[in-house]
């Protein structure tokens, strides 16, 4: 089985992460209101340049692979779209940022290029969705506002295929659909499950899920025809417009928050447990296949404890600290000063990410036949997951040591 | 009893576990701002249902979640009056040193003895299950402090009471 | 122009802010018709618990529990019967009939199990027995049970 590839990147979260076309450089923010760009040398990344422009923490960039521009979107209401260019004084290549008047009075959450990357779409905590394009005739940005019916901050986008329909996922725990069509940018799209004839700002779909909770990731499957979003109950819902149904995956363990679709009926999601887990399906069902991590090969510390985002969702309280409990009340150990292990050895989680999972993204491979994913998240590493490597969920951790 | 404090603590572990899913989440009510959401309580969507652990009347966890914060407020179990004293003593003590404990309140909830502010920031720079183990071993010391500190009160009262009136016998 | 305008709150003016009843959709039964869904299941669950079927007992009274503002004497029957059918369970019992519920049932039994720790005097409430259908039902469950009781905006 490929190990996955795992680069400390730093010690501090890594709130958003984007690569480029060949994936020779990925541009990061680690929780400030720089970027930075790291270039791949021999086994790791080394920081090559910085983009700083915002101020307040910049939090989400995506890399559009053809055109080879950067649009960063920050809490301090602003976007910039950074192209290379060559600096007049030394003659290298440096990124240029220009100003995109959004024209929103609350952060920035998430951007998105579309498809062709000829117009991005930034949600924002001003309860709408701005939609830019380029207007040549002024050389600048300009922002169409999605704002009905969304009554909280959008927490994510997608963009269908066509490059009209895009779908958000916000904090008033429904997951929309929108058209964003621009009259003098896209030409009119052929007619999908979604819908024909859409203006700009129709609602084509309003899903939410049963038990409620903030939707944190939505994703159209490579062909558009499906939707899928994860929602703070720990759910899956997968939407399939013209029917059979909405299906809804629970989950046993925390809440995901980022998903991306690695073939028409497969999803990979991550989020709050720590591990990217693969779900697979189609119009008759989903379930749940399996994690990518292997979480029962032996890390560099066995922790004595499972701790309670490792890979066993339920049988943690079967383990150590079950037991140190159990001590506790019968024999009146504390567990201050039970056995004589120090508890530094239980620190270290079981899953290669030590902290909650923010980012997943495609790595490599067609849209419609990912192969690898990466990953970023709160400890500050970037992993990079091959699809295939799928070990069972809630498999049993060996030889636990009561600390 | 002591076989229901392993279910108890238990399920505040499993609780705090699942109600430690924060994330970064700018203010939508003011520009630019960064607040805890529990706190601020403006915006209703993104505060959860707060949810209470309760072993009996006396001793209760409650745990109100939101999408960047959570409180945690924790009443101790305080049987006489003399353990009353005590508790609002050793709480006192330790809200008016807040700062070093980083995810401590200054201010109890009503109806609660003890307030901790866990927000994005402390998830973000300390690891989770740790900031867990370190609240179930705050409720289990702080009821052991306790009775140690009415044992060692009532045990000075006795010797203090004898030595007085040993003066007064033949 | 008397009244004191910069002690006004804005924010309770904000027409666009979310209130909470429309975080949820309501209850498609009228009260009317809730009440008397929890009479004929309380009815139910008795019956059940004289043959000795827990675990049927406790799927009809979490089916399709009462939730919302104006049905309070429906709400305080299910939680009235829900409580009788966990303590006259067995200790023993408990994993298998936790094992066997829907999941739509266990979510909704984690919903009581916070509801009843929350009124720890109330009618025969008792925390121990609480706790332990607690362990058991996230031991199979998941910690995922406790994170949809929070975010449910569908109040027992």
């Amino acid at each position: 089985m490929v190990a996955p590839e795992v680069y400390n990147v730093s010690q501090s979260p890594i709130t958003s992460h984007a690569f480029n076309a060949d994936r020779t450089q990925v541009a990061v923010s680690l929780n400030t209101n720089e970027v930075q760009i790291l270039s791949r040398s021999g086994l790791d990344w080394t920081p090559t340049e910085t983009l700083s422009e915002h101020d307040k923490i910049v939090t989400s960039i995506d890399w559009a692979p053809n055109s080879n521009r950067i649009v960063t979107a920050s809490q301090d209401r602003n976007a910039y779209v950074w192209q290379q260019a060559s600096d007049p004084l030394t003659g290298r290549l440096v990124w240029k940022p220009t100003l995109v008047l959004l024209r929103i009075n609350r952060a920035a959450t998430f951007v998105r290029w579309s498809p062709f990357e000829d117009k991005f779409a930034v949600a924002s905590g001003a309860r709408a969705i701005a939609i830019c394009s380029f207007d040549p005739d002024n050389n600048w940005w300009v922002a169409k506002q999605l704002k009905k019916p969304i009554r909280s901050t959008v927490l994510s986008v997608d963009w269908h295929p066509n490059n009209v329909l895009l779908a958000a996922g916000s904090a008033d725990m429904k997951a929309r659909v929108f058209s964003a069509y621009i009259k003098d940018v896209d030409k009119r799209p052929p007619p999908s499950v979604w819908g024909e004839k859409l203006p700009f700002n129709t609602v084509c779909g309003e899903y939410s899920s049963p038990s409620g909770g903030w939707v944190h990731s939505v994703g159209f499957s490579p062909s558009g025809d499906v939707l899928a979003f994860a929602s703070h109950d720990s759910t899956i819902n997968v939407v399939y417009p013209g029917g059979p149904a909405v299906y809804t995956i629970r989950s046993n363990s925390l809440p995901y928050i980022s998903l991306t679709w690695t073939s028409e009926d497969a999803i990979v999601a991550a989020g709050h447990d720590c591990q990217p887990v693969l779900f697979s399906g189609g119009p008759s069902g989903w379930q749940a296949a399996g994690s990518l991590d292997d979480t029962t090969a032996p890390k560099s510390s066995v922790g004595a404890r499972g701790g309670f985002t490792g890979s066993s969702p339920v049988g943690r309280l079967n383990s150590a600290a079950f037991n140190t409990f159990r001590n506790a009340d019968s024999r009146g150990l504390g567990s201050s000063h039970g056995g004589g292990t120090p508890l530094a050895t239980d620190t270290e989680l079981f899953t290669v990410h030590q902290n909650t999972i923010t980012n997943i993204r495609p790595y490599d491979g067609a849209p419609g036949a990912v192969s690898r994913v990466s990953t970023s998240g709160v400890d500050g590493k970037l992993v990079i997951w091959s699809v295939n490597a799928v070990s069972g969920l809630g498999t049993k951790l060996k030889a636990l040591r009561v600390g | 009893m002591s076989n229901v404090l392993r279910p108890y603590l238990a399920a505040v572990r499993s609780t705090l576990a699942a109600a430690l899913t924060l994330e970064n989440f700018p203010s939508q009510v003011v520009e630019r701002h960064n607040k805890p959401e529990v706190e601020v309580g403006g915006s209703k969507e993104v505060l959860l249902n707060p949810l209470t652990i309760s072993r009996n009347e006396n001793e209760r966890v409650l745990i109100e979640p939101s999408v960047n914060s959570i409180r945690v407020s924790i009443k101790i179990k305080q049987a006489d009056e003399i353990e009353r004293i005590l508790c609002h003593k050793f709480t006192r003590f330790l809200m008016q040193r807040a700062e070093s404990f980083i995810v401590l309140r200054r201010k109890p909830i009503k109806g609660y003895d003890i307030s901790f502010l866990i927000t994005n920031a402390h998830t973000e720079s300390m690891l989770k299950h740790k900031i867990v183990d370190f609240i179930i071993q705050f409720m289990e010391d702080v009821d052991r402090e306790i009775s140690e500190m009415k044992l060692s009160l009532n045990a000075r009262a006795r010797t203090v009471a004898e030595s007085y009136l040993t003066a007064f016998s033949a | 122009m008397n009244f004191n305008f910069r002690k006004i709150d804005v924010d309770a003016y904000d027409e666009d802010v979310l209130l909470e009843t429309e975080l949820y959709d309501p209850d498609p039964r009228g009260p009317q018709q809730v009440i008397e869904d929890a009479k004929a299941k309380a009815a139910s669950v008795r019956t059940s618990l004289a043959k000795g079927d827990n675990l049927g007992a406790l799927v009809t009274i979490l089916d399709n529990p009462p939730y919302g503002p104006n049905v309070e004497e429906a709400k305080n029957l299910t939680l009235q019967t829900v409580v009788t059918v966990l303590n006259s369970t067995k200790a023993t019992d408990i994993p298998n009939v936790v094992r066997s519920l829907p999941p739509e049932a266990q979510d909704t039994l984690m919903k009581y199990l916070y509801k009843g720790m929350s009124l720890p005097g109330w009618g025969d409430v008792s925390g121990s027995v609480l706790l332990g259908w607690h362990e058991k039902l996230t031991e199979v469950a998941g910690t995922g049970c406790i994170v949809r009781a929070m975010t449910d905006r569908r109040l027992l």
